[in-house]
């Protein structure tokens, strides 16, 4: 082999070194250095000044607003007829659409061995778990009466009545309550070998913090293979357990006989849109943690957001294709209601957020994400995906309080004007922030023996004069 | 004096903990005497050891089967225990639909509640008391557990520091 050619596969090999994590090995132990450096980093004025803010909305927006909205009642919020279904509901349907992201990219990319999985697992899965969390507030806050919430689980009350397992509303129940805690145990249990690698570096309160946590984790063959097996069974059973849990909220509205709702197609496009917001959700999280953590441009790289960013594109068609085929035989049926229903959407008031919707949630992230250099640009990518969840909460709403504005007995016909409900919403909002940023500080956000273990399996082999990549089935 | 030991090997890298396995099972140390623990899955089979044992499907599968049980119970039983039955529409009194989300949910909660707790048995989590351990694992060392006849310590250490470990021995238990 001449100079120029030696040369020539060096700088290739550099290349896709430079390029991708995977072939890109750092000793473990410098690797645990970086994660723990990044979580143990002193937090700046800045991290404080928005934490700071941060709570201030959650306790003002958050629990104060929903203390006046207990003393006061339901009349504080927008809420009355035609649309006992407002905001809450959206937030609701909202923030479990996010919590599918952390399934989608942990379970489904797991199942299918998609290699550039690996450093974000943890932070897709810490979304499911806090965006859940957003979900069950929302539900409680349009429950009203909250500290009744424990009517809903499945034992009779003193009058021998059991909640109705005929009622999709109880259906969500059980859905979301094992969809929670699977999420969150799915959460924990790749994090255990993490947390006793925290275990290992940390002196203080926080040995003792990471040494609970850990459980006694020392990494032993009987240890791995139990966690082996029972990842691969949380990684395939919790697939159907995601797409059951939005399958059962679209019951809760093509259940029933409203225009605009009693639809055939509202499991698999209420999935898809959960995906789509989901993973736009994601994207930008992930760009946060790369922008203001250190260290973790090392383990996420323009490949990570290429990859997302082509799933989102994807998902953006598959939603188009669904949202179509709902429109078209709504539209083709000729129903009287449902074509005042959907003249609404188009020439009502609301309009303007119809047009938004497929703005943000088509016309955005097919004409940036088609390109591959955008892609790959962390604070693009990251901006179509708040794009997405801005289109894909327009969505929302539009099939919530909007649709409802519309029914059977015009006489009855009143738009829905949010009142409390907002600074609540922005509550939950600033609380899943507020969340992943104590979260940056007490759990290793990369799951570094994950990470690892794609190194070993990746080298490069040649074939013929060319070098190429190869992957080694380890799991 | 006893006459047992317990050693730890400490290695770099796989192969040479691979290596080690062999050469200690050719020296008389049982399979049963030896532990490896690593910072990343190792498989059984590239450590050439026997496959390992674990009960987590198992447990898996009975949790699955008391959640349909549940399931069975809330779907099937329930409605019968209303002092006022609950007629939906025109459905059945124990329509086939919704019993069966009633039952998938509970059947599929069953049986990943009883995975995680199925790691928890197995593993014998949550253990606290001082154990054989090196912090460095984490760090990516391979360490290999053994115990072997007091009499054979200096033979092993010296085969074992052929095969490249960076060091030989005693191994004591400490806490996490």
């Amino acid at each position: 082999m001449s100079d120029k050619q030696h040369h020539a596969e060096h700088s290739h090999e550099e290349h896709l070194r430079e390029k991708h994590l995977m072939l890109d090995p750092l000793p473990r132990g410098k690797m645990n250095e970086m994660v723990m450096e990044a979580m143990l980093a002193k937090p700046t004025w800045k991290w404080w000044l928005v934490f700071s803010i941060l709570a201030a909305i959650v306790a003002y927006g958050l629990f104060y607003k929903w203390g006046i909205l207990i003393m006061k009642g339901q009349g504080e919020a927008g809420v009355m007829r035609p649309d006992y279904w407002g905001i809450f509901l959206v937030n609701t349907v909202f923030w479990i659409g996010i919590s599918h992201a952390g399934t989608f990219i942990s379970a489904i990319l797991r199942v299918f061995k998609a290699e550039f999985r690996r450093p974000f697992t943890r932070a897709a899965e810490l979304m499911t778990t806090f965006g859940l969390v957003q979900a069950g507030f929302s539900v409680f806050m349009h429950m009203g009466r909250v500290w009744l919430a424990y009517w809903l689980f499945p034992y009779p009350n003193q009058r021998m009545m059991w909640p109705n397992l005929h009622s999709p509303l109880t259906w969500d129940l059980l859905a979301i309550t094992t969809y929670l805690l699977s999420s969150t145990m799915y959460l924990f249990l790749p994090l255990i070998p993490d947390l006793a690698m925290a275990r290992d570096r940390s002196t203080g309160w926080r040995k003792n913090f990471y040494k609970i946590l850990a459980l006694g984790f020392r990494g032993t063959e009987g240890e791995w293979t139990h966690l082996r097996h029972a990842m691969n069974i949380f990684a395939f059973a919790i697939i159907p357990v995601m797409f059951s849990v939005h399958t059962i909220v679209s019951w809760d509205f093509a259940a029933a006989t409203r225009p605009g709702w009693n639809s055939t197609i509202f499991g698999p496009y209420f999935v898809i849109g959960a995906l789509h917001s989901g993973m736009g959700a994601a994207i930008a999280v992930l760009a946060v943690i790369r922008g203001t953590m250190k260290n973790m441009s090392y383990f996420i790289r323009g490949e990570h957001f290429d990859a997302v960013g082509k799933l989102m594109l994807i998902i953006s068609m598959g939603w188009a294709y669904f949202f179509f085929n709902d429109y078209m035989v709504q539209w083709y049926g000729g129903d009287k209601w449902t074509q005042q229903l959907l003249h609404f959407h188009e020439a009502g008031p609301m309009g303007w957020m119809w047009f938004a919707m497929l703005v943000c949630n088509i016309v955005v992230p097919w004409a940036i994400l088609w390109n591959p250099k955008w892609r790959a640009t962390p604070w693009l990518v990251a901006t179509v995906g708040l794009i997405i969840n801005v289109g894909m909460w327009f969505e929302r709403y539009i099939i919530i309080p909007v649709s409802v504005t519309i029914n059977r007995m015009p006489f009855t016909w009143k738009l829905y004007k949010p009142g409390i409900e907002v600074p609540m919403s922005i509550g939950t909002v600033a609380l899943f922030i507020l969340l992943y940023m104590i979260a940056s500080k007490l759990i290793p956000l990369i799951p570094v023996w994950e990470v690892q273990e794609g190194q070993m399996a990746h080298e490069f082999k040649k074939f013929g004069r060319e070098t190429v990549v190869t992957v080694s089935e380890l799991e | 004096m006893a006459e047992k030991v317990d050693l730890l090997a400490v290695f770099p890298d796989l192969e040479p903990a691979a290596n080690a396995v062999e050469r200690l099972r050719a020296l008389g140390v049982h399979d049963d005497r030896m532990n490896v623990i690593s910072g990343v899955p190792v498989t059984e089979a590239m450590l050439g050891r026997a496959p390992q044992w674990t009960n987590v499907p198992r447990i898996a599968m009975g949790g699955a089967i008391l959640g349909f049980g549940v399931g069975v119970f809330l779907a099937y039983i329930a409605p019968f225990l209303y002092p006022y039955p609950i007629q939906v529409s025109t459905q059945g009194f124990v329509p086939g639909p919704p019993t069966a989300v009633v039952l998938f949910e509970m059947t599929m909660l069953g049986m990943l509640l009883s995975t995680f707790l199925g790691v928890f048995l197995e593993s014998f989590f949550p253990n606290y008391r001082p154990m054989k351990y090196l912090p460095e694992i984490s760090d990516g060392k391979i360490v290999v557990f053994f115990e072997c006849a007091y009499a054979e310590e200096n033979k092993i250490t010296d085969a074992l520091k052929k095969l490249g470990a960076e060091s030989v021995r005693p191994a004591e238990a400490q806490p996490l």
